[in-house]
């Protein structure tokens, strides 16, 4: 059985949905993201689980446990901020071991505890140091050990890294992931950054307009989203208009594409910058509008009947200049997406 | 830049003048009147003397107004302070405090049968009621100031609502508390109003003695006794102070 199960929760404040009937399962030891824009109901999600929102509607399991019900102190779930949230009058050693003061852990077993956080998180040199005298990065590595030593049934992280500066930013995603391998902790991470989404979870769901978009690997969202919304907000996607049938696509510039579905008549195709070849061609329907050399890749954008496509290449072949006819042919899969929910606002 | 920091020294004095010359003009400049007059060296017949002092603590009469006076002073903040933080919880709470607002309005009504008891229950009662909205309002401000993720966090960590409360919100409203303390403190250890309306006809607080020697024009009398009030107000916000850091310490505070 799943360590974490929603079933139907939902939120309403008097005629206003935040969040609409959700059911959602986290297996033991996962690590899964909830990845959407602001106000899509993943912050309602985030204080429902964490016991400050009563859900309107919903069942919540916890380890075998309903939960929906408990305060947020008998949840056995432990929470990581985006603001940190140390207790700023206490020392790194007292932030630590005020969980396991108010859970009476036997005083041994949290030393024991402590220590292995102190040392995991590479906090040992700043115990006694107060909150304030410490950078963002450490202040955040505080507030990680803080959770750890709870041993959560489940590990609730909102945004703890957009606080923070890019490269530090990088460092302590990887070693978030490090440390979510070392302790096995079933964990829910919330953000708005489909890199860090992509980089870290082993499932991804997608919330958009107060409710579940899409839920998959962050592979198969990439790859195959089903979604107009998924697609546009994982990574670079050009968004096309196409004509189905027979289990083909016919692209705006008259390129007929292969097909997993059998819909018939009008529908809307991803197509992956990545997997647009250009190939320069004096009789080529394209001619590239802009170039900007990234130095892994090249990004391109190609006018092609009337639109304005975004294609990228390897930063190691020879740059295409402003102007240049080329042939665009498609070379990854292309998928067929639904256009609800909200193909308005992901568009 | 040179030309404005030519002569910056005449220039810093002058900006401080009106606020530094307020303060010397019509607070300094008392204050050593009295300190010297309550040596007997203001005057027609100036000598230096103790005995505006030796008067004060030798008589039990003025030995009793000077505890009356402390007993006014710290009997009301402590009353204050404990129902303004239950006022501040309670505001937060969807306005819970309304029922308590309610009781509130009523002690003015219960007063007439409080009037001069030999507990000066009717002089705290009243001090409670003139010092609640201010110390309310800054105690209200102290916890407001507590982003409200630092209480989730200690709700997360297996704090129950109350030692979420004792252990972590009242550390760290504490300061702006004791800012309350301190100037309702002052206020209440040398209100006059008060304890001449509606406490005990005996002992009276120093401060009632103040002005009653006042009245019989005996200025050295009133200076000896305006210095003690000070120096005992300020002996009780010392220990004050020294009691809420140790608490503070004794909690992982090294403010």
């Amino acid at each position: 059985m799943a360590e974490l199960q929603l079933h139907s929760v939902g939120k309403r404040f008097g005629d206003t949905v935040a969040l609409r009937p959700t059911s959602l399962e986290v297996e033991k030891g996962e690590f899964v993201t909830v990845l959407g824009p602001s106000g899509c109901g993943k912050s309602t999600l985030l204080r429902i689980l964490m016991g400050i929102t009563e859900a309107s509607s919903g069942e919540i399991v916890l380890n075998g446990r309903r939960i929906e019900a408990l305060p947020p102190d008998k949840r056995d779930i432990a929470m990581v901020f985006q603001s940190y949230a140390l207790f700023p009058h206490m020392s790194v050693r007292k932030n630590l071991a005020f969980g396991l003061e108010m859970r009476k852990v036997p005083k041994d077993e949290q030393r024991r505890r402590l220590d292995h956080a102190l040392q995991i998180c590479n906090l040992a040199a700043y115990v006694d140091r107060m909150p304030r005298q410490l950078s963002g990065g450490q202040q955040q590595r505080v507030a990680l050990a803080r959770a750890i030593v709870m041993q959560p049934s489940l590990m609730l992280l909102d945004e703890p890294l957009s606080n923070l500066d890019a490269k530090l930013r990088d460092s302590l995603r990887h070693d978030l992931v490090a440390l979510h391998r070392q302790t096995g902790s079933t964990s829910l991470y919330v953000t708005h950054d489909q890199a860090e989404a992509m980089a870290m979870s082993d499932r991804i769901v997608v919330m958009n307009g107060g409710e579940v978009v899409e839920i998959g690997t962050p592979v198969s969202l990439y790859r195959n989203p089903r979604h107009v919304f998924t697609a546009s907000f994982l990574g670079q996607t050009n968004l096309m208009p196409v004509e189905a049938g027979n289990r083909q696509a016919r692209l705006p510039w008259g390129d007929v594409v292969p097909l997993e579905s059998n819909h018939r008549g009008a529908a809307v195709v991803s197509l992956r910058p990545e997997n647009l070849a250009l190939t320069p061609d004096a009789a080529g329907h394209g001619e590239i509008t802009a170039v900007s050399f990234m130095g892994a890749q090249a990004n391109y954008v190609v006018r092609i009947a009337d639109f304005n496509l975004k294609a990228s290449r390897s930063g190691g072949e020879a740059l295409l200049e402003i102007g240049a006819r080329v042939a665009v042919s498609v070379t990854g899969p292309v998928s067929l997406l639904a256009e609800t929910p909200a193909l308005g606002r992901a568009a | 830049m040179i030309g404005l920091h030519r002569r910056p020294r005449l220039e810093l004095m002058l900006l401080l003048l009106p606020g530094a010359g307020f303060l010397a003009a019509l607070f300094g400049f008392p204050l050593l009147t009295a300190l010297l007059g309550s040596f007997g060296l203001v005057g027609d017949d100036p000598a230096l003397t103790l005995k505006f002092y030796a008067r004060i603590f030798t008589s039990t009469v003025l030995l009793r107004s000077l505890a009356t006076s402390l007993y006014y002073g710290v009997v009301p903040v402590a009353v204050t302070v404990v129902l303004a933080i239950v006022l501040a919880l309670a505001l937060r709470r969807h306005f819970a405090g309304r029922k308590l607002f309610n009781g509130l309005y009523k002690i003015p009504l219960k007063l007439p049968k409080m009037v001069r008891d030999p507990w000066g229950i009717g002089v705290i009662a009243a001090t409670t009621w003139k010092q609640l909205p201010f110390m309310t309002l800054v105690i209200t401000g102290a916890f407001a100031a507590i982003p409200e993720d630092i209480r989730h966090a200690a709700r997360t960590l297996g704090a129950g609502p109350i030692r979420a409360f004792l252990r972590i919100e009242l550390p760290l409203a504490l300061p702006g508390i004791t800012a309350a303390v301190l100037l309702t403190f002052i206020g209440s250890m040398g209100s006059f109003a008060i304890p001449d309306l509606v406490g005990a006809p005996n002992p009276l607080p120093l401060s009632v003695r103040m002005v009653r020697a006042f009245a019989e024009g005996d200025m050295s009398q009133v200076f000896a006794i305006g210095m003690v009030l000070s120096a005992f107000a300020f002996a009780v916000l010392i220990g004050y102070y020294a009691l809420t850091s140790r608490v503070g310490t004794a909690k992982g505070d090294s403010r």
